[in-house]
């Protein structure tokens, strides 16, 4: 395990990349997160110095704008990106009527503030109200969520990062749980697993992001019967061949060692996978001259595979790795910091109570 | 290289067409420190530039939409690039017809690509022509049997225009190539669920035609899981058919670890139903459970284990 040359590539990702990885342009924060999250992962977020830490906190909050207030109140904040066209936080007004050239994504605000969280900002400057009115404009009336608010494919993707704003902004009150339930419950499968959607054949990326999901929401046990789950744990195993592979019959591919990996672990059987053929491909899949990990055995790798890689290793605990909560997709060390601002945020909204309700009295 | 720079002979930027003096580019505004920053190539930093600047005025034009083209060959994944054609096409009334001719090229050479099909299916809903989506997403899908987005179009194609008529018959025919098509077996349910359902004559031939695929292959994931959902709600022995076929095959001695795991399942219905000896039924889980775990499926030995364990633990304590 190359730790030394994981830390470069991801140090190296977060600067330049060559322009082959224009068509990446759009999801740069994607990438940043990877990057970022791996080097957590790595316990080696000091290699990035405090200062140019700072200076990622302020390009990410570079991202977000504050609206129009003139419009309804659900408009007044817009997270978006300035000159930007390629990704915002969140965004809820038609480029269409407000002749703008801002184009958000859901996934874009989920790692925005995944990465904010690994950076161990305190999300003072977040405008919470706007980011949840955006996740809330995005819901569909069969649940789940599309990814921009000018139209995009809707499916369990974005029901996952809309869980994990919510869960990250500790309010849930954004998102109409039992649809967005329904949804992911007509997507199970056949064969015991999810769908990106309805009718749509299995697959480990979106049956990690239902189980998440449905975790995160705190109804996996109680939407899944006992028979489900047992299915559900089933498909699931049935994934490892050395490594694991997405869906049946397909080849081993490194980052369903996390998807289909913390999927285990969310349903809460993962020590029964096979550790050490799950290592060995893994491994197999490094690059041991430039460092990251590829999809396959004798490719390039990128920042999605190597960040998956990192994190499959780091749910066995294995090289030292740092624990990753197998929700969010963040270290533990990053979720902890999380609560300790929920705790916070609680303590402040009850002190902002008892100081009105002393106002009303008086 | 000599062909490619052969081409940037000829591309002429849009800071020196003509046509184009009158728009004021907009560079990209990366602030101060910019993170992962791009080292974008000079024909799209030029072509970007000038997107950006028609987008602030929102000029809705010809070269406009041309410009789209370009930025579409430059970063196929831009989501605002595809949503502002889009604008520019219903603002021009542009003919669906021939922008679906361009979108299949570049669904051709992009065939992962969400935002390509997603402009698709937009296409299809505003023109609510689907003469020609089973056919393209046929030639995709003979392309690669596993495309994802190619299946997802087609179902929603389906659905939505009602097309079920001759599907049955489009997956009989990839399972023929290859009973291994996961998709393909997928395809399958999806058709029989919203036609016909799952009734119990349904049900039954359904188990026929797998246990047909599985004879010729004992080792499909596919086939087997089929079996299990097209039962749906039903116990796995509501079949007897199937139980007898299973014990037969199993008698013929085959190990395939996907029917020692259906026998499991079968012996833990009896043990729920209390239709068997306890202490007999538990030994032959046992058994089964071991061969899984040190024979045949050795990757999962610890699962085999675990479920060893759950069934002893739920039935032997249970017992009289």
């Amino acid at each position: 395990f190359e730790r030394k040359k994981h830390i470069r590539f991801f140090t190296r990702i977060l600067q330049i990349l060559p322009s082959r990885y224009a068509i990446l342009d759009t999801s740069r924060l994607t990438v940043a997160f990877f990057a970022l999250s791996g080097l957590g992962v790595l316990d080696a977020l000091d290699a990035i110095p405090d200062k140019d830490k700072q200076e990622i906190i302020e390009w990410i909050y570079t991202l977000q704008v504050v609206g129009n207030k003139a419009k309804s109140s659900a408009f007044n904040c817009v997270f978006n990106c300035r000159d930007i066209i390629y990704f915002s936080f969140c965004y809820t007004e038609s480029m269409e009527t407000t002749n703008n050239y801002d184009c958000s994504h859901i996934a874009m605000t989920y790692t925005g503030l995944a990465s904010l969280l690994i950076l161990g900002d305190d999300l003072r400057r977040v405008n919470k109200h706007a980011c949840l009115e955006g996740i809330k404009a995005l819901q569909l009336p069969d649940g789940s969520f599309k990814s921009s608010y000018d139209g995009s494919e809707n499916d369990m993707r974005f029901i996952y990062c809309a869980c994990c704003v919510c869960t990250m902004l500790d309010d849930f009150s954004a998102i109409n749980q039992a649809t967005a339930t329904n949804f992911i419950m007509k997507s199970l499968c056949h064969d015991g697993a999810f769908g990106q959607g309805p009718g749509h054949e299995s697959h480990g990326g979106s049956t990690y992001c239902a189980c998440a999901s449905l975790q995160l929401m705190g109804r996996l046990t109680t939407t899944l019967s006992p028979k489900q789950l047992k299915r559900l744990e089933y498909w699931c195993i049935s994934r490892q061949r050395n490594g694991f592979n997405g869906r049946p019959h397909k080849d081993d591919d490194t980052c369903y060692s996390f998807w289909v990996g913390a999927s285990l672990k969310i349903l809460g059987i993962f020590d029964l996978v096979d550790f050490k053929e799950n290592e060995n491909f893994v491994l197999s899949t490094q690059d041991i001259i430039v460092g990251g990990f590829a999809k396959w055995p004798q490719i390039n790798p990128d920042a999605l595979h190597s960040y998956m890689g990192v994190c499959g290793l780091a749910l066995m605990s294995l090289h030292s790795l740092q624990p990753v909560d197998p929700t969010l997709n963040i270290s533990e060390r990053a979720r902890l910091h999380m609560q300790t601002l929920h705790e916070q945020w609680a303590v402040a909204r009850k002190h902002k109570e008892a100081v009105s309700r002393v106002r009303t009295k008086s | 290289m000599s062909s490619s720079s052969d081409e940037e002979e000829v591309y002429q930027f849009y800071r020196d067409r003509a046509e184009w003096s009158d728009v004021k580019p907009i560079p990209q505004d990366d602030g101060a420190s910019p993170v992962v920053q791009i080292a974008y190539s000079d024909k799209f930093k030029d072509a970007f530039d000038y997107f950006r600047a028609i987008l602030h005025t929102n000029e809705k034009s010809e070269r406009a939409l041309e410009l789209t083209q370009t930025a579409i060959s430059l970063n196929p994944a831009n989501y605002t690039v595809w949503q502002f054609r889009r604008v520019i096409l219903q603002h021009l009334k542009k003919d669906i017809s021939e922008e679906m001719n361009y979108l299949s090229k570049i669904i051709k050479e992009q065939p992962k690509n969400y935002q390509v099909w997603h402009h698709r299916r937009a296409l299809v809903e505003w023109s609510r022509d689907s003469s020609k989506e089973l056919e393209f997403t046929e030639k995709i899908i003979k392309l690669d049997q596993k495309n994802y987005h190619a299946w997802q179009h087609r179902q929603w194609v389906i659905q939505e225009f009602k097309l079920w008529d001759n599907e049955l018959t489009f997956v009989d025919s990839l399972l023929e190539q290859d009973l291994r098509n996961n998709s393909a077996w997928n395809e399958r349910y999806f058709i029989i669920e919203n036609t016909t359902g799952f009734t119990d004559q349904v049900v039954n031939s359904e188990i026929q035609y797998a246990i047909s695929k599985i004879d010729i292959a004992t080792k499909n994931e596919s086939a087997w899981s089929y079996l299990r959902g097209v039962l749906g709600d039903r116990s796995l022995t509501w079949s007897k058919e199937l139980r007898d076929q299973v014990t037969a095959w199993r008698n013929d001695g085959l190990k395939s670890p996907y029917l020692v795991a259906i026998l499991i399942d079968f012996y833990e219905e009896d043990l729920e139903n209390k239709k068997c000896n306890v202490g007999e039924t538990l030994g032959k889980v046992k058994e089964l459970c071991n061969e899984l775990a040190n024979e045949t499926d050795t990757i999962r030995r610890k699962y085999w284990k675990y479920v060893l364990h759950r069934l002893i633990k739920e039935y032997q304590e249970n017992e009289p």
